[in-house]
């Protein structure tokens, strides 16, 4: 089927004619442009807003141990070589908001933008659509998560996963490969 | 003769007349060694049946073992062909589903990239894979083989693809997920006698499963290990059918014929990315279209520390490999 002739190949595709079956190829079944969701984050949130417990709470920036609701957390943070604390990430003026090294104010569905300020090679990559999980369509519509739809902040390495069962033996189990 | 073998020819690809098809298939009937008196009989028995009836050439059996090579089809001949192929898995299966032939799209070549970085053995790719290509459990058939690796090696053959743990990633191993290449030079379209697998314009290797005689050169051309035979009639339960099937992809195989992944065509030419990708939680899979300039695979390919398995047998992957930094 193969064409030797490059030439002839290109001859062929420049004037739309397929070069393997010689027929034009079909209008385009795809989309042509494509268009880009950021899945959101703070609606898989349960407690969210923050605000409806935190408008209650005067905000205590001491660094401690947590002891009521958030007790979990305080075995759970491990970011950062547990340098971090809450108000390090979390807005004390504005508990609904995440805060970053400037100082400005991002939504926990802009959590890239906290992520990757420190983290910028990475931040840098989910931009370009190299790191994470972007589904849909690789031309048309197509939906990127989240830094935090992954990774839990407060934990933030890859959780360990219980994998798919090994293939069948090939041959019934006579071949002699591991 | 069933309708879901691999049809085999004697020279032969077209039929004018009945004479035509009685003789072929008296000729076939003596020619047999192992023929006997009663095997002739019965055969000549068939024919006649058939021929009372003046439905022969027009017999769906009949009409797949005289069946063109895919290149040779008109679109009325393929138009009447997937409603033969759809009309006979509901018949066998209970199931309806619809074939399409989804063409290359124009200026688009497809290309795969891996991020070893972050692949940690879950496997989720290869079951997606399964359910989206229709596979069969038994026997069992998977295009993707996770091969688990000691750091800092890349000694394949001392891979084990059948890791079998309560977590991974294992500490100490990664993670080399290995199946099609669509190599742009590829060996299995070179090996294969009848023409029934070729390179397509946007770069997917595919084949005709009604041409491929099943002699499995490709498969032993393939330095990727990356081609499936099917041995035994593939054995697909109903409610695991896929419906949207594509004619050169994921409809289903008959016994005796070889397949291999296929990007999903009948989804990636309609713009969709693989099931593989969709599925694999960590997001180490990247597609996309080697002529545009903004896309992923690009970008891959310009920024990141890239290779390709074999790379010294020039075959020349559209699948490459890439780490994080």
């Amino acid at each position: 089927m193969a064409l030797t002739a490059p030439w002839l190949c290109s001859f062929l595709v420049s004037c739309g004619v397929d070069p393997v079956d010689g027929r034009p190829p079909d209008a385009d079944q795809a989309p042509t442009v494509s268009t880009l969701t950021i899945e959101p984050r703070s609606q898989l949130i349960p407690t969210f807003p923050c605000s409806q417990c935190h408008s209650k709470l005067t905000p205590n920036s001491t660094r401690r141990q947590l002891t009521a609701f958030h007790v979990v957390r305080n075995a759970e943070l491990d970011h950062g070589d547990r340098s971090l604390w809450c108000y390090q990430c979390h807005s004390i003026k504005n508990i609904d908001k995440l805060v970053i090294a400037n100082g400005s104010l991002v939504s926990f569905d802009e959590a890239n933008l906290l992520c990757g300020s420190c983290h910028g090679d990475k931040g840098r990559d989910w931009r370009a659509g190299l790191h994470g999980s972007t589904v849909g369509y690789w031309r048309g519509p197509k939906s990127r998560k989240l830094c935090t739809n992954c990774h839990n902040p407060h934990y933030p390495w890859f959780p360990t996963m219980t994998p798919e069962p090994p293939p069948a033996p090939a041959h019934g189990g006579g071949e002699t490969e591991k | 003769m069933a309708t879901n073998e691999s049809p085999r020819r004697n020279g032969t690809s077209d039929c004018s007349a009945h004479g035509d098809c009685e003789q072929a298939q008296l000729a076939r009937a003596e020619a047999g060694p192992s023929s006997t008196r009663r095997q002739f009989l019965t055969m000549s028995a068939a024919v006649g049946a058939s021929l009372a009836a003046g439905t022969a050439c027009n017999d769906p059996a009949f009409q797949a073992y005289f069946q063109k090579h895919y290149l040779q089809l008109t679109d009325a001949d393929k138009q009447r062909i997937f409603e033969r192929l759809e009309q006979e898995v509901e018949q066998t299966k209970g199931v309806r589903v619809k074939i399409s032939d989804p063409r290359p799209l124009r200026n688009v070549q497809f290309a795969y990239a891996l991020n070893l970085s972050v692949c940690n053995g879950n496997r989720r790719c290869v079951e997606a894979c399964a359910r989206e290509n229709n596979l069969p459990d038994d026997p069992q058939i998977r295009y993707i083989r996770v091969v688990e690796l000691d750091n800092v090696t890349h000694h394949l053959e001392r891979g084990n693809v059948y890791y079998d743990r309560e977590k991974v990633p294992e500490p100490g191993k990664y993670y080399l997920p290995v199946q099609c290449h669509q190599c742009k030079n590829p060996p299995c379209v070179k090996a294969c006698p009848t023409k029934a697998t070729w390179k397509e314009r946007d770069g997917i290797v595919v084949i005709d499963y009604n041409w491929c005689i099943g002699c499995r050169y490709c498969q032993a051309a393939c330095p990727y290990h990356a081609r499936r035979f099917n041995f035994a009639k593939p054995n697909i339960k109903p409610d695991k059918i896929n419906p949207d099937q594509g004619y050169l992809s994921n409809r289903l195989r008959p016994m005796g014929v070889v397949e291999k992944c296929t990007f999903c065509l009948h989804r990636t030419r309609k713009g969709r990315y693989p099931a593989c990708l969709e599925a694999c939680p960590t997001g180490a899979r990247k597609f996309g279209d080697l002529n545009d300039p903004s896309s992923e695979i690009r970008k891959i390919l310009k920024e990141k520390r890239v290779y390709v398995l074999k790379e010294e047998l020039g075959t020349e992957p559209r699948f490459f490999y890439f780490y994080d930094d």
